[in-house]
């Protein structure tokens, strides 16, 4: 069984973010970097996957990033038991359009011949929850998102979908498969010391994004990034009271759009 | 002039084989030689002698209020048993004629009148003792009645073949001042009058059978006591002797730096932490050997007593257990944890040094519990399920809130401060270590904001580290973290050593024990001190100027880091002292040193063991009960709990929970009236 993991390093959920000066991405100086949450439950469920396996396996992490802090998420996830790493190496001004993010990721593993490719269901940081499906399909592999629990079988892996409203749906996978995890299906583990130590002997294989962007372009880009200004305002309705309704109906259909 | 009675060949022949039996028996003492060695508490010999003749034979640390029937007891017994002992031995030689030239006999007047104190003594401590494990019952106590946990005889047969030998001796002596009448016979104030409850013929045909029974059961005792519970007479000496009490309840450094440093470790055979019992220190299977099991720890132990399934006694016993098994027992070595021990007991310890604190026989729980902590973290990446994410938060942002360390001065500037930091000052007097609580926990923030007052009432030269300072790694050292503890305090002591100060104080106990006792393990050497220690030094130099002071009720919650870690307690009070005018200091039961942890301490601010009563209600309870209006605190963790309980039991009208630095601040405005 061989899995990757995607894990992608994002700002610390308690970070106070500020745009950057280019109005592109946020200003990183004063940031604490931590693994995606999601993509931690992503590398807990391949462990566990590749453990129950009786055949053993390989567990694969790969990240893109900039080589001055995603190493460390690397050995992260090799103390906590992946067997080697990839980094792709990413200088500012990072992608930010998963179907190009996608295509890199593809010209990375497309001959490693995965059989599972797990992710988690969404970055903190950009949130669009697409990389891992794009990927799949990239490579020509199945794809389920929102994945709560898995299940391996021969040839194929039985996974649950979360649903709205509490509803879910099992349905079944053929080999080879991507599926994004969602947080909370299993404890992510704590590395041990030994972990720590035994990843400094593990391989990282280093890329290079330049070279593996060839072929592929963006469908999107952005125009800029800035903080949404909260408004207060307040309007007086006047009028005798058929007025006042009919004006206050026009202002929740057209202007407020709850109605 | 006496008759001497002279002592049959036949008994020095049995005494010979007694002898030899019991000299097999200490081998007990050598299991210990299945442990490590102990590098970082050397032992000196004076320091030895010392400790062997006031712990070890004075039993300073059995005398204790706490347990005034037990204190009682064991002084009876200890001092009965070691004066019957002084008693056999010039017997041995001298009813054999041997140098009698030196020794008192038995019926010289003094040596008469103490034997028979001394076995008074002995009886009245056994009946003392029986009393105590048949009727009165205190819980922890164990109960074995005629054996188990390693002990021949048990808890009751070790009392009642004590209550053989000096119920035997009193009639023997009855019986040889019957038949002999010395000139001296009333100076035996027991023997005496007792020789008189039956004629003398009586004795006369009594006195041979007395005479070999109380010798065969004197000679048996001596052959088996290092098979019962009476090897603690001999193994606490020892014990006691070889402990080094400067280091004692200090977590031993592992140097992990240098341990992932070193290319030709093996890290298939590397043992982290603790999980047999070859992987501990001879001194902490000594530990386990010499425990009475008088149960002090787990009397007072905050686990314990608010339910969770924690037995200090039992923890140190299993060691004694295992080590037993695999020595005499030829068993194979068994993992402790998850075997004798589970995991919640080990995460259910506070840390607070209770135990320690009344161990008679000096022993040093903590710091062996910490070593069976470090296994299941450093080995099995196993903390807490809860702390988990708190020691990754510790690792990522260097503090284990998780908060952006960029806004670890974000306290000050929210509130208008603004503070001088030594990135720009370089040099201060005194660096003021503000710690993640002061620096991020709401209820915190306002006791830094109050020693920013305080430094600027008084004119300090003071800064901050801001950004720069992390967290000093308390918890993850206490929850069995050593790298991540040894991790921060590396990068800590960088910081520090770039800038130039006299002192650090702190408000944080335990910012105060890591940077004061254990950074100086890891090259970083300081004068640090707590807040209450500073503030009451302004005040005492006349820099801080008290103008108004409270009338009310105030308790004083020692802290466990401050207080049986750190020996503070009276820079605390005198502080609150110096606020009061009509008002009082009330101390609840559980106070100074023998205060009841908060419940936060060891890594437990960061999970929950839920079983049982929360600890720190329990404590919150004791404030109320002692009809107290404000509970001063001294600690970030202690305030975080305490102010907690206020809350759950609804007593924020009544109530409230001060640090010594608000209560200072409050003192310093103008007085009302």
């Amino acid at each position: 069984m061989k899995i990757a993991v995607l894990v992608k390093q994002v700002p610390g959920s308690e970070s106070a973010l500020r745009v950057g000066t280019e109005e592109q991405w946020v200003d990183e100086s004063a940031l604490d970097f931590e693994m995606n949450e999601s993509d931690s439950y992503a590398l807990e469920e391949a462990l566990l996957i590749k453990e129950k396996s009786a055949a053993g396996g390989e567990v694969v992490v790969v990240s893109m990033g900039p080589p001055e802090r995603t190493p460390k998420v690397i050995r992260e996830a090799l103390a906590k038991g992946a067997d080697r790493g990839i980094h792709i190496h990413e200088e500012p001004p990072y992608e930010n359009d998963p179907f190009l993010i996608a295509g890199i990721f593809a010209s990375a593993l497309r001959d490693e011949q995965f059989d599972l490719l797990l992710s988690g269901l969404q970055s903190a940081d950009l949130a669009t929850g697409q990389t891992g499906v794009i990927l799949g399909e990239f490579l020509e592999m199945a794809t389920a998102t929102l994945v709560m629990a898995t299940e391996l079988q021969d040839g194929s892996i039985k996974v649950k979908r979360e649903l709205e409203s509490g509803w879910s749906q099992w349905i079944t996978l053929p080999l080879p498969a991507s599926i994004t995890i969602q947080s909370g299906l299993n404890q992510p583990r704590y590395p041990s010391l030994r972990g720590i130590m035994g990843a400094k002997k593990k391989e990282i294989k280093v890329l290079s994004k330049a070279d593996l962007i060839a072929g592929n372009t963006p469908l999107q880009s952005w125009e800029r990034l800035y903080v949404h200004k909260k408004e207060k305002r307040t309007e007086m309705i006047e009028g005798d009271l058929n007025q006042v309704v009919d004006q206050l109906v026009n202002v929740l259909r057209t202007e407020i759009k709850v109605l | 002039m006496a008759e001497h009675y002279e002592a049959p060949v036949l008994f020095y022949i049995i005494a010979l084989f007694a002898l030899v039996y019991m000299a097999y028996n200490l081998r007990r003492f050598f299991t210990v030689r299945r442990g490590k060695p102990e590098t970082d508490r050397p032992v000196k010999f004076l320091s030895a002698l010392i400790n062997g003749l006031f712990f070890g034979i004075g039993q300073r640390r059995v005398y204790r209020k706490t347990f005034t029937y037990a204190a009682v007891m064991h002084f009876l017994l200890g001092w009965g048993f070691m004066e019957l002992f002084f008693a056999t031995t010039v017997d041995f030689f001298s009813a054999r004629g041997w140098f009698v030239r030196y020794l008192p006999e038995l019926d010289t007047p003094w040596f008469a009148a103490l034997n028979d104190l001394g076995g008074l003594m002995l009886l009245v401590g056994i009946l003392m003792a029986l009393y105590r494990r048949y009727f009165a019952k205190p819980e922890p106590l164990p109960q074995d009645g005629f054996g188990g946990r390693w002990n021949l005889l048990g808890d009751t047969g070790i009392l009642l073949l004590l209550l053989l030998l000096v119920l035997g001796g009193f009639v023997t002596e009855a019986a040889r001042i019957a038949v002999t009448r010395p000139a001296t016979e009333a100076w035996s104030w027991i023997g005496y009058p007792l020789s008189k409850t039956a004629s003398a013929s009586f004795w006369e045909t009594v006195r041979p059978w007395l005479w070999w029974f109380h010798a065969v059961t004197a000679l048996a005792f001596i052959a088996v006591l290092p098979l019962t519970k009476m090897f603690h007479s001999l193994a606490v000496i020892v014990n006691v002797a070889l402990t080094n009490r400067d280091r004692r309840g200090r977590i031993r450094p592992m140097h992990v730096s240098q341990l992932m440093e070193d290319p030709d470790v093996d890290l298939e055979n590397l043992t982290l932490g603790v999980n047999k019992v070859r992987d501990f220190t001879w001194k902490q299977l000594l530990d386990s050997i010499a425990c009475t099991e008088c149960a002090r720890c787990t009397s007072v132990c905050p686990a314990y007593n608010t339910g969770k399934p924690l037995s200090p006694m039992k923890i140190i016993t299993d060691i004694r257990h295992s080590l037993y098994e695999q020595t005499f027992g030829g068993g194979e070595e068994k993992d402790l944890i998850n075997g004798k021990i589970s995991e919640t007991e080990l995460w259910s310890c506070t840390t607070c040094a209770a135990c320690m604190e009344e161990c008679p026989v000096l022993i040093d729980h903590v710091p062996t519990f910490t070593d069976l902590r470090r296994f299941l973290v450093l080995s099995e990446g196993k903390p807490p399920a809860q702390a988990a994410s708190h020691l990754e938060k510790m690792m990522n942002n260097g503090n284990p809130w998780g908060f952006a360390q960029s806004d670890r001065t974000k306290w000050a500037l929210d509130g208008g401060i603004e503070l001088p930091l030594f990135s720009v000052k370089k040099k201060a007097q005194v660096l003021y270590w503000v710690g993640c609580a002061g620096a991020y926990d709401p209820r915190n923030q306002q006791v830094a904001r109050a020693m920013v007052k305080i430094f600027e009432a008084a004119g300090v030269d003071y800064a901050v580290l801001g950004n720069e300072e992390k967290c000093t790694g308390d918890s993850a050292r206490r929850l069995g973290d050593e790298y991540l503890f040894e991790t921060l305090a590396l990068q800590n002591i960088d910081t520090l050593n770039k800038y130039e100060f006299d002192r650090i104080v702190t408000a944080c106990p335990h910012c105060l024990h890591t940077l004061k006792n254990e950074y100086p393990d890891f090259g970083g050497r300081y004068d640090v001190q707590h807040h209450s220690q500073f503030i009451h030094e302004l005040i005492d130099g006349g820099k801080l100027k008290i103008t108004s002071s409270s009338d009310r009720k105030i308790t004083y919650h020692d802290p466990c880091y401050l207080g049986r870690y750190n020996g503070e307690y009276d820079a605390p009070r005198e502080l609150i002292r110096s606020t009061l005018r009509n008002g009082e200091l009330i101390e609840m039961d559980r106070h100074r040193n023998t205060s009841f942890c908060c419940g936060a301490g060891g890594g437990n601010m960061w999970h929950e063991i839920d079983r049982g009563e929360r600890i720190n209600l329990s404590r919150f309870r004791e404030a109320i009960d002692s009809n107290a209006q404000t509970v001063a605190t001294a600690c970030s963790f202690c305030m975080i709990m305490l102010d907690d309980a206020l809350k759950v039991t609804e007593q924020e009208k009544n109530m409230q929970v001060l640090d010594l630095a608000e209560m200072v601040i409050q003192a310093m405005e103008p007085d009302p009236d």
